[in-house]
């Protein structure tokens, strides 16, 4: 059996356990290539205007492999966290795709709670017996997809360069370097290093996220807060930027609330769309470092 | 002894000549047009019998065309819009703390303590809140955009317009005409919109304290300066080269980098007329993505690409196959 597994939204964080999951179970597993023009307009021709950018880009990674596997992975993704609540669109995500595209293999619709282990593997048992009908079978191979998946870091955390800055965003904003434009890449040219918002582990986040006056309700708010109040703190990092899709409701709350809570470090606030030209983003970038240099001549810098 | 500065912004170019002592000796704006290698050489044509090639000691180019245009003249220094308008405002007033821009498809907001910009913002994805806002609603209303803050200073009536939208605005201006109020008044109405989109998008959040610039070629829309003064209960200094404030920045920009580096400019001069240049585009087939290349010649000799994400255009100099 041939399963598609689309490179879009959490496939960036959460690949490692699918692919080992369908791999241990027999299954042939195709991914669709990096993102690129041919996917996005596909997307954007069979997705629904209001969607964000990185939803309609799943839709056309799905397009993509929609002829070649007789599975396709839709993950209907529901937490990653105890009490936090991730997208409603990802939760949503398998009736999207199946009411906006025709000519579909059967898609995946079971919930996917990465925050319990238990929930979890009603997940694997679901689907696991679309492959095959042996039990064992699906208990190991999703045990070795949890060890796979528990080992996977995928994290950035440069420090050649002379200044630092956190990168917040979500994982296919922060990973997809379609939609971002290579944005590392950019602040590198201009010599700014870059650590992500999802390198620092969840002891130090907790810690930190002890001092909110209430519990974040958004699983992205913990990350942002969490990873900009521990850097800080530590002296880590010269400024903050927040990648962003247009029309993304949860990054509206977040960023604001990341605006008031940390004020006192520079935050570029970079918002992404169907735009090809980088121009703008060019000229966001190159005035935020020249912002951390010009000040940086009065100021005592302070790494090496 | 002169420095050169060169602004192509996505409505107008500007062009400002600037004397050792950094005054301004000449300015020129032109519209882009959507051609701005063309209004380039007609800003450099226009120069020409006025200053001998060697008497330009220093060239920068700045704005959203400023590194196509930066090969084809021969800048010494290429930057931003933002660090040159703070470079600008603060060579007019080193005190100052906010900085205002508008222009044809962006506007920003700056704000510098004891000369540094500690921070900014520029609208995102939508030009709502931008001059082509203004532009497309002076059209609508039959008024040439330069006359629009004259006709807001007429108004004796207040009238909301929606502004977070320039499709919004539109169908509720059409309404507010329908229901007979007079043009001044929507014209006001128009220009407070923009001011409140400005400041609840843009400067949200931001600390804005006097002195206060407002450059950009929107800021000689007296009905904006006069809404934005309303909206901050404080004045608001229009500079008297407000826009061509982003060509003052990138002249005195150039000058420090090649004071800098010590070196001499590297200006082609003002014949660019008869260097004949055009620029044409492909689509690279090298990889899925299908950039659109910009490929820009003179004289038949490819003197640079621009636009392909991976940049092996930009760093080479050969043909496309």
């Amino acid at each position: 059996m041939k399963v598609g597994l689309p490179k879009g939204l959490l496939y960036y964080r959460y690949h490692p356990f699918f692919k080992t999951f369908f791999e241990e179970l027999g299954a042939e597993l195709i991914t669709s290539e990096d993102t690129n023009k041919k996917v996005m307009d596909a997307g954007i021709r069979c997705c629904t205007s209001e969607a964000c950018l990185p939803i309609k880009i799943f839709h056309g990674h799905v397009d993509a492999l929609k002829n070649q596997c007789d599975l396709m992975v839709v993950p209907r993704i529901m937490k990653v966290s105890n009490n936090e609540y991730i997208c409603p669109h990802l939760c949503s995500l398998p009736e999207m795709v199946v009411h906006s595209m025709d000519h579909l293999p059967p898609v995946t619709y079971q919930s996917l709670y990465f925050n319990s282990q238990k929930q979890l593997f009603h997940w694997a048992k679901d689907v696991g017996k679309l492959i095959t009908p042996k039990r064992s079978a699906i208990e190991i191979a999703f045990n070795h997809a949890l060890d796979r998946q528990a080992n996977y870091k995928r994290t950035i955390d440069q420090s050649q360069y002379s200044y630092k800055i956190l990168l917040v965003g979500h994982d296919y904003n922060l990973y997809d370097k379609y939609v971002n434009m290579n944005i590392i890449r950019k602040l590198n040219d201009l010599n700014l290093g870059v650590i992500s918002s999802d390198s620092i582990g969840n002891g130090i986040l907790n810690k930190y996220i002890k001092k909110l006056p209430r519990k974040p309700f958004w699983y992205y708010y913990r990350q942002a807060y969490g990873s900009a109040a521990f850097l800080i703190e530590k002296g880590e990092i010269d400024g903050i930027i927040f990648i962003s899709c247009f029309s993304c409701g949860i990054d509206a709350v977040i960023t604001e609330a990341i605006k008031d809570d940390m004020s006192s470090l520079p935050l570029l606030l970079v918002k992404l769309d169907e735009h090809s030209g980088d121009a703008g983003l060019d000229t966001r970038l190159e005035a935020f470092s020249d912002m951390l240099a010009r000040s940086n001549t009065h100021h005592k810098k302070r790494r090496i | 002894m002169y420095y050169l500065g060169i602004d192509i912004g996505s409505v107008s170019t500007d062009f400002v000549v600037l004397n050792k002592d950094l005054e301004v000796e000449d300015h020129l704006y032109l519209n882009t047009q959507g051609l701005p290698m063309k209004a380039v050489q007609e800003g450099l044509k226009l120069l020409k019998d006025k200053y001998l090639n060697e008497a330009i000691n220093a060239v920068g180019t700045t704005g959203s065309g400023r590194k196509i245009i930066a090969t084809v003249v021969g800048a010494d220094s290429v930057k931003n819009e933002i660090t040159a308008h703070a470079v600008a405002a603060l060579h007019i007033n080193p005190s100052v703390k906010t900085i205002l821009e508008i222009g044809g498809q962006d506007s920003k907001i700056i704000i510098l303590k004891d000369g540094i910009v500690t921070d900014f913002a520029m609208n995102t994805v939508c030009a709502a809140g931008t001059g082509s806002f203004l532009d497309r609603q002076a059209q609508r209303l039959g008024i040439p955009i330069n006359q629009l803050g004259d006709y807001a200073l007429k108004a004796n009536n207040v009238v909301r317009i929606a502004g977070r939208c320039a499709v919004f605005a539109e169908s509720d201006m059409i309404h507010k005409q329908q229901m007979g109020y007079d043009t001044p008044s929507i014209v006001k109405g128009l220009c407070d919109a923009l001011v409140r989109n400005y400041l609840s998008n843009i400067a949200k959040g931001k600390d804005i304290s006097a002195p206060i610039f407002f450059q950009g070629g929107v800021a000689a829309n007296k009905g904006i300066k006069n809404a934005f003064e309303e909206a901050l209960h404080t004045q608001v200094l229009v500079p008297e080269h407000y826009n061509v404030m982003g060509a003052i920045g990138a002249a005195i920009l150039a000058k420090e980098a090649l004071e800098r580096s010590g070196g001499t400019t590297k200006f082609k001069g003002f014949d660019l007329e008869a260097a004949h240049l055009s620029t044409r585009g492909f689509e690279c087939s090298d990889c899925s993505n299908q950039c659109e290349v910009i490929v820009i010649e003179e004289n038949g000799v490819i003197i640079g690409y621009y636009g392909d994400r991976c940049g092996k255009w930009l760093h080479s100099v050969k043909m496309p196959s």
